[in-house]
């Protein structure tokens, strides 16, 4: 809301300068959003919120200044004077509607002299934004701004049988609007109407046909009261917020059509010259009750902390429209001025009481402790997870859930369709991801393309899809690597990023959880690379799934290096208790190694040779460790040889050789038995 | 050529020096012998010899004045001078060679312990936590700290719990200010356990555009006193730009009791804004209006480019505008069953890439999401 301060001071004299002016009405609800110089004078900007309508004018603001600073606010009382001819004469008004248009007040004046306003008009609309159009025009602009209420002139010749009928409009009627636009209009739209056709948008905008032009002479003079939930909707539907609809969506005051009304025919006769007919066609079907609120000194220590003494509520009250009458000692029944129809309880009371003492008044005071804190359930997981991850060198992100659907479309389990919003802002955000490795892709496409090429990254979220007609939001893990683990320095050599980097993280974090033994097993999934992915898998239960990204997803997105991601099922290691460290005795006495150099035929792996081993159930075995793999060279294309370490230890005393030599034999004999392996020399 | 050193015990009259450029050269000479001397191989103890056979008391130094500076000539201006300049050349010579055995003696000892220390070191590389985690966290840390347990909730919602359950009923002017992102489901899509008995069935999912249905949800569950802070992901109809962003995360909270007025709600708050920006933070409380809440305010801090007192940060207000928040609006309590006459409480919903962007003076709201790890790696700790 634009304020011209002298406008302001017209009706309450703040004595403060505008910087402080603006301070403290910030304070009290009306937040400066500006502060500049115009011709007609310092003008403040102010955002009203949109429960206070009433603000939306120089009078409502000159209102809460006057209580802010207690100084008195001067009354407008409208006196134009009337001839003896009868408004009521010269024009009907009926209500057809009248759920949605409670009252409909009009004025009727004759022989008006349409010309340009004088200069003081024109610069305060103009300073407040609105442009300057004819004396008539800007008469009820002018009105607007100071008392808040809307009004509309019709050229009163323009109406046919000079009758006005408040009512639905027609399925497929049209009305073309002032800014020259042809509407199509829908039963829930109001429209004021002639005798013939609808004349206006009820609340909205005129129609260009009763335009007040050079040629009008009489006008009818339109002051209603328009239904705030049905304004709102017209004025969506058609795209169309005017200064009225801004003001009417939000509940006006029921009460000040006349008084708008008169105002403005006040202005009229001093600027157009004319005469009013006497009298106010005042059709007024739903009359508004004041509400009286009881309104406890308890509750106000209760709900503010700090009780206020009586003459103070009282002086505020008063300041603010509201008629306060003792009930008993501490409590007041409170009728509330029409133009505060946000106000109907007692606690909407207390609200005002708070902001016009001072929010800053109140003392700050902690709330007492009353239950220990429980963090999420699952924040101890989370955080053992993230501690593995970044231990390991990844870096968080975090993504945008909604996605283009054509990327996501690759993620989409068989079986699961996309969820898709209805009004995306745009195609590429018009799907929620199915999958996690969507975002993580796409991440490292944005890094890589920009010249970063070693990359880990996680990323915990959720992922969506609807699967039998049912929504499903899940959180899920998503691991991805790409590039270098290490880059080459005078230390090491360059490490590159491969699919059991990859498996080791997703180990580390599983690692933390109490979950049956898990395994990884081969998978047909169509985003990895075939031979390089798999489902890791706790019993029945499947924890996620990993891979090398595939080729034709990897051009797809423009990632032109090697990526190897992983996806964890988080609802199902969530639902897995963490593990407690346990104490186990330190060995007294010392392991001993023996190295195995096995030839196995391709098919047999690593997994094979060490549960072969296992379980021949040796208790001394400690550990089998696959120490070397080698294909090619001299050995026949279908095998290869391994070298596996196996290590043993006993809790009770120093194994002997004949010990090692006995079990180091019946191992080889299962390999060679089971798995076909030769011991090479 | 015979050794000038030999010259030394004569005086100068009786070398038979016949110019000023016959001086200059038996000076020459004499320079000449002394770089002979200093070239050879030496150690710190070996310059020290040079420099007392040079300039000791003793030395050579001392035949040099007496027998050639000192005797009256005709050529003695020639003399003193190059006497002066022959001086400054040897002991500027014997600081140079000085400081050069040193600098070698150190590099020694470092090739003596057999590593480079000028090498990087070796250690494995840690992750970075992205920004908004943090930020996330240490809010609700915080609250943890004067007694705010941390629940989460659904990012798909119904209209009952985003809007209806918070006092903004359909067609209510707040629902402009959070313009909606709508699902093309309708709520029975959802699990009956989370679309609860109230939602109706038929209308549209959307994705919640603030995390306060969860604290519906809470208040559904749980008997007061309540104290609870919901961080999350929440979603509004924004084109994106470095303000504005389609998702977002939030941290709101919610405490209901028997006790708790504006005045602890002040509190909490400004014990949470003084952990956050430090203990010189001050805060201000202006009022507003929030369907929800009842009395409102939005809440600022001292600005902390400025320290308050006015720059184009904070827009010479000496004010950052930081979030809403205000007591319970009665209304609320009528949605989870809750007797309003007894209860009251507090609600407070923050944005937490603006609380980063403005501890960390980061510019632009895209740089969460892009996820650059020039970006991400700034914040490892
Ligand atoms: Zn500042």
């Amino acid at each position: 809301m634009k304020i011209l301060l002298q406008w302001l001071k017209e009706y309450v004299d703040s004595g403060v300068a505008p910087e402080k002016l603006a301070a403290d009405l910030t304070l009290a609800g009306m937040a400066m959003e500006g502060l500049s110089e115009t011709e007609a004078g310092p003008l403040l900007e102010l955002e009203i919120t949109t429960n206070r309508p009433d603000l939306m004018s120089h009078y409502g603001v000159a209102r809460e200044v006057s209580a802010l600073y207690a100084k008195p606010l001067k009354p407008i009382e409208p006196q134009p004077v009337e001839v003896a001819d009868l408004a009521a004469g010269a024009a009907k008004v009926e209500i057809e509607a009248p759920d949605l248009c409670h009252r409909y007040a009009a004025l009727v004046l004759c022989n008006l002299k349409v010309q340009p306003s004088p200069e003081w008009l024109r610069k305060r609309l103009e300073a407040c934004g609105i442009a300057s159009i004819n004396n008539i025009v800007d008469v009820t602009n002018y009105v607007l701004l100071e008392l808040g209420h809307p009004t509309h002139a019709f050229d009163l010749d323009t109406l046919a049988e000079k009758r006005i009928v408040v009512r639905a409009a027609k399925a497929g009627e049209k009305i073309t609007t002032l800014d020259g636009v042809a509407r199509t209009l829908k039963p829930h739209h109001l429209v004021i109407a002639d005798a013939k056709r609808p004349v206006a948008l009820a609340g909205i905008l005129g129609g260009a046909a009763m335009e007040i032009s050079l040629r009008t002479k009489n006008v009818l003079l339109e002051s209603a009261w328009f239904e705030p939930v049905t304004t709102r909707r017209a004025a969506k539907d058609l795209g169309l917020r005017t200064e009225a609809s801004a003001r009417f969506e939000r509940g006006l005051d029921v009460e000040a059509p006349v008084r708008a009304a008169r105002r403005c025919a006040e202005l009229f006769l001093e600027l157009a010259g004319g005469e009013l007919l006497s009298g106010v066609i005042d059709v007024y079907p739903r009359r508004w009750d004041v509400p009286e609120i009881t309104l406890r000194q308890g509750e106000i220590l209760r709900t503010l902390g700090e009780a206020l003494p009586a003459a103070l509520v009282e002086r505020l009250l008063a300041a603010l429209g509201f008629v306060a009458a003792r009930a008993d000692q501490d409590s007041w029944r409170v009728a509330t001025p029409s133009w505060r129809r946000d106000v109907s309880r007692e606690i909407d009371l207390i609200e005002e009481l708070a902001r016009h003492y001072g929010y800053d008044k109140f003392p700050a005071r902690l709330p007492p402790a009353r239950q220990p804190v429980v963090l999420r359930p699952h924040a101890q997981a989370e955080a053992a997870l993230r501690r593995a991850l970044e231990a390991q060198g990844f870096d968080e992100a975090v993504c945008f859930t909604p996605v283009h659907p054509k990327d996501a479309e690759k993620f989409l389990a068989p079986g699961e369709e996309l969820a898709r919003l209805r009004n995306p802002i745009s195609e590429e955000t018009s799907v929620l991801r199915p999958s996690g490795l969507l975002s993580l892709v796409e991440t490292l496409a944005w890094n890589v393309n920009r010249g970063q090429r070693h990359l880990r990254l996680y990323e915990i979220g959720k992922a969506y899809a609807v699967r039998e007609g049912r929504f499903q939001e899940r959180r899920v893990l998503t691991l991805a690597l790409t590039g270098l683990l290490r880059e080459k320095s005078v230390h090491e050599d360059e490490q590159p990023a491969d699919f059991f980097a990859l498996k080791g993280a997703v180990e580390a974090a599983l690692q933390p959880f109490a979950l049956p033994p898990f395994g990884f097993r081969p998978c047909d999934l169509a985003c990895f690379q075939s031979g390089e992915r798999a489902t890791v898998e706790a019993g029945s239960q499947r924890l996620g799934v990993l891979g090398r990204l595939s080729s034709t997803l990897a051009t797809d997105f423009k990632l032109r290096q090697a990526a190897f991601l992983a996806e964890l099922d988080l609802e199902g290691l969530y639902a897995a208790r963490l593990l407690a460290p346990e104490y186990r005795p330190v060995p007294r006495f010392p392991g001993v190694t023996r190295d195995f150099s096995l030839l196995l035929d391709l098919p047999v792996s690593f997994g094979s040779v060490r549960r072969t081993i296992e379980s021949l159930g040796l208790p001394e075995l400690v550990a089998v460790a696959a120490v070397d793999r080698f294909r090619g060279g001299a050995l026949p294309a279908d095998k290869y040889s391994l070298l596996v370490r196996v290590t043993f230890q006993s809790h009770e005393r120093t194994l002997t050789d004949e010990e090692i030599r006995s079990a180091s034999g019946r191992i080889v004999r299962a390999l060679e038995k089971e798995l076909g392996a030769k011991l090479r020399a | 050529m015979t050794d000038i050193l030999q010259k030394l015990p004569f005086k100068i009259t009786q070398l038979g020096i016949q110019s000023p450029e016959e001086v200059e050269n038996i000076f020459a000479e004499l320079r000449a012998a002394f770089d002979r001397e200093l070239g050879e191989k030496h150690d710190i103890e070996g310059l020290e010899g040079i420099r007392i056979r040079w300039r000791g008391r003793k030395g050579l130094d001392r035949l040099l004045r007496d027998n050639w500076l000192k005797p009256e000539s005709k050529f003695k201006p020639a003399v003193g001078k190059a006497y002066n300049d022959f001086k400054d050349y040897v002991e500027s010579s014997l600081a140079l060679r000085l400081q050069h055995l040193r600098a070698q003696e150190e590099s020694r000892e470092m090739a003596a312990e057999g590593v480079d220390l000028t090498l990087p070191g070796l250690a494995a590389r840690r992750g970075a936590r992205h920004l908004v985690t943090q930020t996330l966290e240490e809010i609700c840390d915080i609250f943890a700290r004067i007694g705010f347990s941390v629940v989460e909730g659904p990012e798909v919602e119904t209209d009952y719990y985003n809007f209806e359950a918070l006092n903004i009923p359909q067609h209510h002017p707040a629902r402009d200010t959070m313009d909606t992102l709508y699902l093309d489901l309708p709520a029975r899509a959802l699990p009956e356990e989370i679309r609860g008995p109230r939602s109706d069935p038929n209308q549209f999912l959307l994705l919640r555009t603030h995390t306060s249905p969860v604290q519906i949800r809470t208040m559904e569950k749980q008997k007061p006193p309540v104290r609870v802070v919901v961080p999350g992901k929440v979603y509004r109809r924004d084109n994106p730009d470095a303000t504005h962003s389609f998702m977002f995360h939030q941290v709101e909270g919610l405490a209901v009791d028997r006790d708790l007025t504006f005045c602890e709600f002040k509190g909490a708050m400004e014990y949470f804004l003084r952990e956050f920006f430090g203990p010189e933070t001050k805060t201000r409380f202006a009022a507003s209006y929030f369907p929800f809440t009842e009395p409102s305010a939005d809440l600022a801090a001292t600005c902390g480019v400025c320290q308050g007192s006015g720059c184009s940060v904070c827009k010479h207000t000496g004010w950052i505008e930081l979030f809403g928040a205000g007591m319970v609006d009665p209304a609320v309590y009528g949605f989870v069953d809750y007797e309003p006459g007894e209860l009251s409480g507090f609600a407070f919903g923050m944005g937490v890439e603006r609380f980063a962007m403005i501890k960390y003076g980061v510019d632009d709201l895209q740089l969460f999401f892009q996820n650059d790890v020039r970006f991400l790696q700034q914040f490892r700790r």
